[in-house]
């Protein structure tokens, strides 16, 4: 299965029609509740970014490392999987099985996600990238039902699995992603120029290689952290009422 | 077609040129024969999806909002997803569905609905747009299933030539539909509904395939050899 330097870059590109240019990563409420002071304080951006690294991102990051290590061994235990076919490989586990074997790390997400608006976004943008997974690297089909709303971590887990990515490109790309994603969103958001708003995701690298080494290494379900950011939660829970906004989350 | 897949019918255009308004009319004048759904793609706020639901038109359910991240045209082209899943969540809620009316967010000439979204896609030019706008062309102006030209019952107060900017269209559009619409013209609305219906059927029946009308409109320059050239495949100069 292809190249997974490749696959984690086009997970990484913004451009990959998984519905990520209706994401801020929160910057839209939380510019609406003062940051960036209108523009005067715009480095609040790239401090926000390395917020969610150091506390929400790292869950995030934690459990798609845990289901890639999930899918991994259990796919490894399986016999070859038929692309596309969520039915009964012949010899390996039923499609349910590989399934439940999820569940868990899915319940260990949401206990660490406690605001139910952001689990529900996680969840809509998983379903999103499941969507484009199952057509572009079927195998995912394995573990994932062919539609449903699953934590964007566990859906790119999954396939981080079948595409052979480490555990730290997992981690690297939903770091990466997460920062990318909030950096992006302030050239709309608020008076940046694009080519600062570079610099402070180059800024950030230190900070994703550092979530990417405490991360990668992780294979039990109980090590996932349990970081959180509650403003940001409270923030989500506005914007979710918001009637002005140019971003769904 | 599965029975809960609907006729999934684009609405683009320029911003103000009428798209919730051309929807709300299409609701009014056919929600008695046919199950309809809508889904907007507002770029700043739940106007449009707002206005349609004050319009009593429709039940307020099944009229949903998308949003577009500021990028209106990436919404309904480039990446597609967030409405299709709104389009097909709103196909199993209120299964089964005739029609499924997805209206763009405001763009420019070049923003047009990718087949793999819509069946059909209605693109809304107006009077008081300007009556050179037809002219100009675009990927919408020449090759959407249909052009409406709206408003025209403001033509005589803008000093813009409706049988003029009809036939510029038509010459636009080599033959394909164009009508000349008024929502205080019974005739008009009368023969968008028609529309709607047969093309609604053709895509029931199978017997319409979805077009992608495209990034680059017909356009003619001059050869080096002083000869008016037209093209209609995408290139650079």
């Amino acid at each position: 299965m292809g190249n997974a330097e490749l696959v984690a870059m086009m997970l990484a590109d913004g451009r990959l029609p998984t519905g990520g240019h209706t994401q801020s990563g929160g910057l839209e409420p939380a510019v609406r509740a003062g940051l960036g002071a209108d523009g005067k304080q715009l480095a609040d951006v790239a401090a926000y970014a390395r917020d969610r690294l150091r506390t929400t991102t790292r869950v995030e990051a934690a459990v798609a490392v845990l289901t890639r290590h999930i899918a991994t061994s259990s796919h490894l235990s399986g016999t070859k999987l038929s692309p596309g076919d969520e039915n009964v490989p012949k010899n390996g586990p039923r499609l349910s099985e590989r399934a439940a074997t999820l569940g868990p790390v899915e319940a260990a997400w949401a206990a660490r996600t406690p605001s139910h608006v952001v689990r529900g976004v996680s969840r809509r943008q998983g379903r999103l990238l499941l969507r484009l997974a199952r057509r572009v690297w079927p195998d995912v089909s394995a573990y994932l039902p062919n539609d449903g709303e699953i934590a964007r971590p566990v859906v790119l887990g999954v396939v981080g699995a079948v595409t052979g990515l480490s555990a730290e490109q997992v981690a690297r790309t939903i770091a990466y992603d997460d920062a990318q994603t909030v950096i992006s969103a302030s050239l709309k958001l608020l008076p940046v120029d694009p080519a600062d708003a570079a610099t402070w995701l180059a800024g950030l690298h230190d900070d994703i290689e550092w979530l990417v080494k405490d991360v990668a290494p992780l294979t039990r379900i109980d090590e996932i952290p349990a970081d959180g950011a509650p403003l940001i939660d409270v923030f989500a829970h506005n914007h979710a009422i918001e009637r002005m906004r140019l971003f769904h989350a | 077609m599965p029975e809960t897949r609907s006729f999934r019918l684009g609405v683009a255009g320029p911003v103000g040129t009428g798209k919730s308004s051309l929807i709300a009319t299409v609701c009014r004048e056919l929600a008695g024969e046919l199950r309809l759904g809508v889904i907007t793609n507002d770029i700043y706020t739940d106007e449009d999806a707002r206005l349609l639901r004050s319009a009593g038109v429709l039940d307020p359910e099944r009229i949903r909002a998308v949003e577009t991240g500021a990028c209106p045209h990436t919404a309904i082209r480039d990446d597609v997803t967030p409405n299709l899943i709104a389009v097909e969540d709103l196909e199993r809620d209120f299964a089964p569905l005739d029609v499924v009316l997805v209206e763009s967010g405001g763009d420019n000439l070049t923003a047009t609905f990718s087949p793999a979204l819509v069946d059909a896609q209605i693109f809304v030019l107006d009077v008081a747009g300007g009556g050179d706008v037809a002219r100009k062309g675009g990927p919408g102006i020449a090759r959407a299933d249909l052009l409406i030209v709206n408003k025209t019952d403001l033509a005589p107060y803008v000093g813009v030539d409706v049988e003029q900017m009809v036939k510029d269209a038509e010459h636009a559009r080599d033959g394909k539909p164009v009508i000349a619409l008024s929502r205080t013209d019974p005739a008009s609305v009368a023969l968008l509904t028609e529309w709607v219906r047969s093309m609604a059927h053709a895509v029931r029946a199978g017997d319409h395939t979805p077009v992608d009308p495209g990034p680059m409109a017909p356009h003619s320059h001059v050869g080096e050899d002083g000869e008016l050239i037209t093209h209609t495949h995408a290139h650079t100069h």
